[in-house]
């Protein structure tokens, strides 16, 4: 009991990680990103990989996936950040897909089978195995990334990014160089869902490209919309929310997809703001005066 | 074989074009990708599908019931998820959109199973020959109906007074509630067809793929939508062209590139598009 306690703790931390992320993009920058997953894949893959055949240890696997997701979310959002929020949304569904396929027809990448043996961290003179260490590692990691961003939406540079989210010819015309902002935004997200994904890979040891798929994006987009789209403390709920709530339906298992949409849809409707929209960080903007 | 490819590219282009001229035309009037587009699509499939595995009903009555059902749940779709959520930031009726489909391709999956059906009738196909070259009849069928639809679209755009109110209500909302056209009724409208074109395309593709589950409607629906920007959104023109483009450079690629990235293919032309020519090959009114 106490194990399955312990793993469903890592996932939420993990969850987190994936939920603040994508929050930057989608309530700071109003920017919808579908492919989220891809980047945990991306950094899962990688970290997975570079362990395996270079035996890097746990913190520079760690480093590569955030680097490598964070160059191919530079590469994705260089050429799509300077359009409609619409085409982006299509493109990072595209890029979920066409990295799914990768991950599948590669062979470096072990194909459907997937990387098994993923080695688990150790450095430091110590063996981060038992869950409950493993816990630690990720709860450590957590509080970095949320100090992380909680300093990012606080600063200049934040507020910049909530200018342009509200109205970006405004923002244009007050000095910010938008495109520029929104390009480095969504790099960051994707290298924080690439150490996601190398904490993920670690812990359970063994990848595959089911996980990463678009299911995965959108539980992730579940996860934000129902803790409130633009609030970080929103983001942590709706994460831990939705990774215990499956569980505790396991009969309900079949309907699991079906109530995510009919949440993400009913959400909207009757309280866009989210569960915790009314603290501090609120979504009054949704409302577009007109 | 360079032919034979080019021939399989139109058909599946031209029902790429289909569901792209939904996901224009919505687009135009409303300014929102409707993601449920695929779900439309697969609605349309599964109500003809359905209806003729009863016996009871001729193919052309299930193909009418179908695009109907299509268009009525395209119609409700945007009284539900879209029309509450107008006014607000973009990215409100987005998600909605993606809730919507992903609620939609749940339910079927709850409703039918994951399984293929095959398609109830067996139609006897031919392969002829034009101008020496092999091509079967069902390639052809699915072209001519396709096309025939897209005229009938253009013709009711062009030349019927509902057909100018929704272009109108496309290029400024406003001055088109000042002329006395009702724009809600005009936005249900542009659905009710837009998503009676896709539940055609959807019954099409379950005739020429013989194979109908809930979530067919994913990969087409993305493709298509690929298809319209690469025609330049909002154009219906463009939506043709795009959509005919795209399935042949899929097809071409997947004989001559790689079969195991063939779904790839749209969406590393949407990204080219998006880089060099946003506007799409015609120009749209997206950007």
């Amino acid at each position: 009991m106490t194990a399955y306690v312990l793993h469903l703790a890592i996932l939420a931390g993990i969850y987190i990680i994936l939920t603040v992320s994508i929050n930057l993009i989608i309530g700071y920058a109003g920017q919808v990103s579908l492919g989220h997953a891809a980047f945990y894949g991306i950094g899962a893959y990688a970290s997975a990989l570079v362990s395996l055949h270079w035996h890097f240890p746990f913190p520079a696997a760690a480093l590569t996936a955030m680097l490598v997701a964070g160059l191919c979310g530079l590469a994705l959002g260089l050429p799509t950040l300077r359009l409609k929020e619409d085409y982006l949304a299509i493109v990072t569904l595209g890029f979920g897909v066409i990295v799914d396929l990768v991950f599948l027809n590669l062979e470096f990448t072990g194909g459907p089978d997937g990387l098994p043996g993923i080695p688990p961290p150790s450095f430091w003179g110590i063996d981060f195995r038992p869950p409950w260490l493993y816990l630690i590692l990720v709860v450590v990691t957590v509080i970095l990334v949320l100090i992380f961003t909680y300093r990012l939406v606080d600063s200049y540079h934040g507020r910049a990014l909530r200018a342009i989210r509200d109205h970006e010819i405004t923002a244009q015309v007050m000095g910010i160089n938008t495109p520029a902002y929104k390009v480095v935004v969504f790099t960051l997200a994707a290298a924080l869902a690439g150490l996601a994904g190398s904490l993920y890979a670690h812990y359970i040891t063994f990848i595959n490209p089911e996980t990463f798929g678009l299911h995965t994006s959108i539980l992730i987009l579940a996860m934000v919309v129902l803790g409130g789209m633009g609030s970080i403390a929103g983001s942590v709920l709706g994460a831990v929310i939705l990774t215990i709530l499956p569980e505790m339906l396991r009969q309900a298992h079949a309907y699991q997809e079906l109530i995510y949409g009919g949440l993400l849809m009913l959400l909207l409707i009757w309280r866009p703001e989210g569960l915790l929209g009314r603290g501090k960080l609120s979504l009054k903007f949704l409302k577009r005066e007109s | 074989m360079f032919f034979q490819q080019l021939i399989n590219g139109l058909t599946t282009g031209s029902v790429y074009a289909l569901i792209a001229l939904g996901y224009t035309m919505i687009y135009g009037i409303l300014g929102l990708i409707n993601f449920a587009q695929g779900e439309i699509y697969m609605c349309g499939a599964f109500v003809a599908v359905l209806l003729l595995a009863t016996g009871k009903v001729n193919f052309f009555l299930a193909f009418a019931l179908g695009m109907a059902a299509a268009a009525l749940l395209g119609v409700i779709l945007e009284r539900v998820a879209f029309r509450p959520l107008r006014g607000f930031h973009p990215l409100v009726p987005l998600i909605s959109a993606i809730g919507a489909s992903i609620f939609l391709q749940s339910l079927a999956l709850l409703l039918f199973g994951p399984n293929d059906r095959p398609f109830p009738i067996q139609f006897t196909f031919s392969t002829i020959n034009i101008a020496g070259l092999p091509v079967s009849t069902l390639q052809i069928a699915i072209l001519g109906a396709a096309l025939g639809f897209m005229g009938l679209l253009i013709v009711f755009v062009r030349y019927t007074t509902y057909g100018k109110a929704i272009m109108a209500c496309a290029l400024d909302r406003d001055t088109a509630r000042l002329m006395g056209i009702n724009v809600d009724r005009m936005v249900s409208l542009t659905f009710l067809v837009g998503s009676a074109l896709s539940g055609a395309a959807g019954i099409m593709m379950a005739i020429y793929y013989n194979a109908t589950y809930p979530r067919m409607g994913l990969l087409p629906g993305l493709k298509a939508f690929s298809a319209a920007i690469l025609g330049g959104v909002g154009n219906i023109p463009g939506a043709i062209l795009g959509g005919l483009l795209l399935g042949v450079a899929e097809s071409l690629g997947a004989a001559y590139i790689s079969s195991g990235f063939k779904d790839a293919i749209a969406f590393a032309i949407l990204i080219l598009v998006l880089l060099l020519r946003p506007q799409g090959i015609l120009r749209g009114r997206g950007d």
